[in-house]
Order: C-alpha cells, then sequence, then structure tokens
C-alpha cells in the first residue's frame, strides 16, 4: 500500500489550495487575506511569496495550468487575477494582481478556471455565479451573472471539458447545468447529452437528493456526461441525463464537502469524517468502495503528553485517574495510555475542505491531494483502497 | 465649455448627412463610439434599413457606444414619420473608465448631433427591442 504523503502546512485552517501546472509550487489560503506561496524543496514545501491584495479572507483559489494564472476569490466581494510578469525595476518575475469587479454585493466563495483557461466561474452568496471574460478591447475582465433560478447561496462550481456547460451546487439544495456561453469568447459547442444550443443562463438540468440538504461540491465526469454532487445529507448522487436514474448512496457517516472524479467510473469524496472516500460505478449503479485513509498506518506513536506529567499528590496516581475519568471522560483504568490522546486514527485530523487531483496519467487520475482544517496537506495515492469492512479497527502496531 | 471628448469635424459631418438624408423604408443607424487612448469620438459604423433587434445583436455587449438612430415610427393615424433619437448605449458590464467618459461626454454629442429624444439602454440587448423603442417615442 503505497502511504500517502503528508505535508504539515500550518497550524491554522488551509482554506484552499492549488497546485501550479507542474506541481512543483502550491498556492494556499491560510484563513488569511493572503495567498500563501510554496514551493518544493526537496521533498518539502517551503513558503517563498506572499501575494497580498484582497481586504478579507480568502475563499478559494484557483492555478490555470496551461496559461499559468493565479485567480483568488475573497470574502471582500472581489476576484483578482494574477499573473507572473518580470519586475521592470528588477528583472525577477513577480506575480501582479488584476482587479476582476464581479459585481456581487456578497461574498465569494469558489473560483474555477474554464478547461481553455479564457473564462472563470465565480460562486457567490449573492445568489449568483459570475462568468468572467477577458474584453481585449477595453483590457478588462467582464462579468456576466448566472441568476435564475438560484435562491441561495452558490457553494461549488464545476465546468464541463466543452467549455460552455457549468454545474452549480447551491444551498437551496439544488445541483443544476447551466449554459456559460459567452459569445465572443466560446463558439458554439457540440449538442451534449445535457442539450444543444445554449443560450447564456439556460439551465440544463435541475438535480437534488431525496433527503434535501445543502449541496456542498459538483463535479463532473472526465468525458462530461455524467455529474456527481454530494450534500449536506450525507449522501452521494450520481445523475446520468436522459439515462437510467439518478443514483443516490447514502451514508451513515458525516458529509462531504469536496469531490473529485478520478476516471469515468470512480470518484474520490471526502468531508467532515476526515478521511477520503472512494465510489465505482457505471449505468448500472453506484457505491461505495471503501477509503484511501488506511488508518492502521496513521500515527503510532502516542508522542507526548508523557512528558507533561509533573510531581504532586494531585497529578498523579489514583487520585489523577479518578479526576480524569469523572471530568475529562478519560479511562485509564484498563490500562491504555493516561495521556490526553485527542489524536484520530486518521492522517487527517480535521475535516477535508479541498480534494483536488493531483497527477493524472492519461485519462485517469492517479494521486489526489487533500487539505483540510487541520493544516494538513496530504497526496494520496488513488488506487490504495482499502475496503471499510475489512478494516480491524484499533490495532497498535508498536 | 471645456470638454473630455473632442468630436472632430469629421463626425459631425457625417451626422448632419444622416440627419438629411431621405429615408424611404426601415430604420437606419449610426454608431459611434470613444477612443479612450485619443479621447476623440469614432464613427464605427452606419446601418441602413436595419430591425432594431437586429441592431442589438450588432452592438458590442460589454463597451458603450451613442447610436443616432432614424427610426421608423408608425403613428396610430396612419402616417408614418421618421423621428431622430439618440440611443445611450450603456451597458453595466462596460469597464468603469468608459462608461464615465461615455456619460461625461454625452450632453455635448447631444447638442452637436441636434437630438433632443435620448433614450438609455443600460441592460444590453434584452433592453433594445422595437416595444421599447415605440412606446419611448410615443
Amino acid at each position: 500500500m503505497a502511504l500517502p504523503e503528508v505535508h504539515n502546512i500550518a497550524q491554522v485552517p488551509i482554506t484552499s489550495h492549488a497546485f501550479s501546472g507542474d506541481r512543483s509550487q502550491l498556492a494556499v489560503s491560510l484563513n488569511s487575506n493572503d495567498v500563501q506561496i510554496y514551493s518544493r524543496s526537496g521533498t518539502d514545501f517551503v513558503p517563498t511569496e506572499t501575494l497580498s491584495e484582497h481586504d478579507k479572507l480568502i475563499t478559494s483559489i484557483d492555478w490555470a495550468p496551461n496559461s499559468n494564472r493565479i485567480v483568488t476569490a475573497s470574502q471582500d466581494r472581489n476576484a483578482y487575477v494574477w499573473q507572473e510578469t518580470p519586475d521592470p525595476e528588477t528583472g525577477k518575475l513577480v506575480w501582479k494582481p488584476t482587479l476582476v469587479l464581479l459585481r456581487i454585493n456578497r461574498s465569494a466563495t469558489y473560483v474555477r478556471w474554464s478547461p481553455n483557461e479564457d473564462k472563470f466561474a465565480v460562486a457567490s452568496g449573492a445568489r449568483a455565479i459570475s462568468i468572467c471574460s477577458f474584453d481585449a478591447e477595453n483590457n478588462w475582465w467582464v462579468a456576466k451573472h448566472l441568476k435564475k433560478p438560484i435562491r441561495s447561496t452558490v457553494l461549488s462550481v464545476d465546468w464541463h471539458p466543452n467549455n460552455v456547460l457549468l454545474a452549480a451546487g447551491s444551498a437551496d439544495m439544488k445541483a443544476r447545468v447551466f449554459s456559460a456561453f459567452i459569445k465572443e469568447v466560446d463558439q458554439r459547442p457540440a449538442p451534449t447529452v445535457w442539450g444543444s444550443k445554449l443560450p447564456f443562463n439556460t439551465v440544463c438540468g435541475e438535480y437534488t437528493s431525496p433527503a434535501g440538504g445543502w449541496v456542498h461540491t459538483v463535479g463532473f465526469s472526465p468525458s462530461g456526461d455524467v455529474l456527481a454532487f454530494a450534500s449536506h445529507d450525507s449522501s452521494v448522487s450520481i445523475v446520468y441525463p436522459g439515462g437510467p436514474a439518478i443514483y443516490n448512496i447514502r451514508m451513515t457517516s458525516l458529509p462531504l464537502v469536496t469531490l473529485t472524479w478520478t476516471s469515468e467510473d470512480s470518484i474520490v469524496a471526502a468531508g467532515h469524517d476526515c478521511r477520503p472516500l472512494v465510489f465505482t460505478g457505471s449505468e448500472a449503479g453506484w457505491q461505495e468502495t471503501g477509503t484511501l485513509d488506511d488508518s492502521k498506518s496513521g500515527e503510532t506513536s502516542r508522542a507526548g503528553a508523557a512528558g507533561a506529567s509533573s510531581v504532586g499528590r494531585l497529578k498523579a496516581g489514583a487520585f489523577a485517574t479518578f479526576r480524569d475519568a469523572d471530568t475529562r471522560g478519560q479511562s485509564s483504568i484498563s490500562g491504555s495510555s493516561p495521556s490526553a490522546d485527542t489524536k484520530l486514527l486518521t492522517v487527517h485530523q480535521n475535516t477535508i475542505t479541498n480534494a483536488r487531483p493531483y497527477e493524472i496519467h492519461g485519462d485517469q487520475v492517479t494521486r489526489v491531494s487533500t487539505t483540510g482544517v487541520d493544516g494538513i496537506l496530504a497526496i494520496w495515492d488513488v488506487n490504495a483502497v482499502t475496503a471499510l469492512t475489512a478494516r480491524v479497527g484499533g490495532i497498535q502496531l508498536r | 465649455m471645456s470638454q473630455t471628448v473632442d468630436i472632430p469635424q469629421t463626425i459631425k459631418d457625417s451626422l448632419r448627412k444622416f440627419r438629411f438624408a431621405r429615408r424611404n423604408a426601415g430604420s437606419a443607424a449610426i454608431v459611434i463610439k470613444i477612443n479612450k487612448q485619443k479621447l476623440i469620438m469614432e464613427e464605427v459604423e452606419q446601418f441602413d434599413n436595419i430591425s432594431i433587434e437586429e441592431l442589438a445583436e450588432e452592438l458590442p455587449e460589454n463597451s458603450p457606444r451613442y447610436v443616432v438612430l432614424s427610426h421608423e415610427l408608425k403613428h396610430n393615424d396612419g402616417r408614418t414619420s421618421f423621428p431622430l433619437v439618440l440611443l445611450n448605449w450603456a451597458p453595466t458590464t462596460s469597464e468603469i473608465g468608459m462608461m464615465t467618459l461615455h456619460a461625461s461626454a454625452l450632453i455635448n454629442f447631444q447638442n452637436t448631433a441636434d437630438v433632443s429624444k435620448v433614450i438609455e439602454i443600460r441592460d444590453g440587448p434584452e433592453g433594445l427591442t422595437k416595444e421599447i423603442v415605440n412606446s419611448k417615442l410615443a
């Protein structure tokens, strides 16, 4: 089993992360107004640059692999497009920001470049999605709004490979597919399973999961013919438009907040359970196949609070044992470690908020990167799936 | 009177010619834009016998323009007249600098073109239809 590559980036939550095209650089938002750029040095990531321009928390970052531009969206209702240009004085490459006025009156929540990197979509709390394209005549980014029929904050968006269709998951419990066709930028797209002849703001489909719940994340399959979304009712739904049915997988675990397709028939999703889950299936049906986090091989050494025990009648011995059992609910009577061990068995210690494809071979994603509220970046091998039922819980390897 | 944008003599001549051209049928339009670098007005193109919907397609969605329109208006008593009307085409997605320049030069342009009626179109192609123009002129 290939172990995940784990990096402790920060002690604060990572709101969003994006790798550069060659994966040598990483842009993160550490719950702050600035973008931190890390570069790979050996096996670690070291911080190299800070991009400061936003006035409020940066909610989402996306890095376009081919044109090497970063787009950041923030709670200050703006987006910036960053381009690496040579500085006139020093000649070094610096990141130069260009403001994009999204014309929204609420925070921006999510941003993604389109496949051709000539447009980007910004989801916002203003019940609209801003589709931004560059107008060369005026040298500025123009934002057009997808408004109807969104009734609440849009939580996430995903582009279809044809650069025109956009899936959006929203807090009004619906996942929708829109046409974001911009006259000056796009050619008339070929008809797809989602429809043909689609002017801007056409709704090609509107889906919801049986028990309802905010749709946290949406994703098109690599071909674009299938849509997957995860909602707050702890379920994942896979939609085949015009096909058989919508497959809904209810889980007993906590809701998922991020998902990414790894091939035409498998999805990696993660969320409040702090471990990535794998789902596979086809038009015939979908099921959960397991997890990428084989928690047996997680942290085995119980480093820690042994050094904190100090002298004193009240801190050691029987007094401490019973006090801990009473006030803190920690039972050390059975002989397990008396140190307060709140560490989870999984690699991530808190909700995973972002899962993105890291390494792609052909049309399959072989590795996925995840970041979460615990400030950890982990890169997983997609094929290292451990079936959940086969896991023998709690064995410590010493 | 100080002006932000100059109107060259060629534009003034085009406007006069447009005004006095004999109209047989349909609506005609002349589209003028502001050149931001040189701060002068430039004629983009002229249309003869164009429908309002086609004109809406031709105009850029993200840039402001002045359109002097000679609109074929059919009165309910059977007469057909061709009033001159100035369309202030100013979509809200346009760049802010251009919008400000466009707004500041409007009064001057209106006086030069000698057109009394102005219709504001702020929301792009949806806001420019034959019904809207007719209702504003009636």
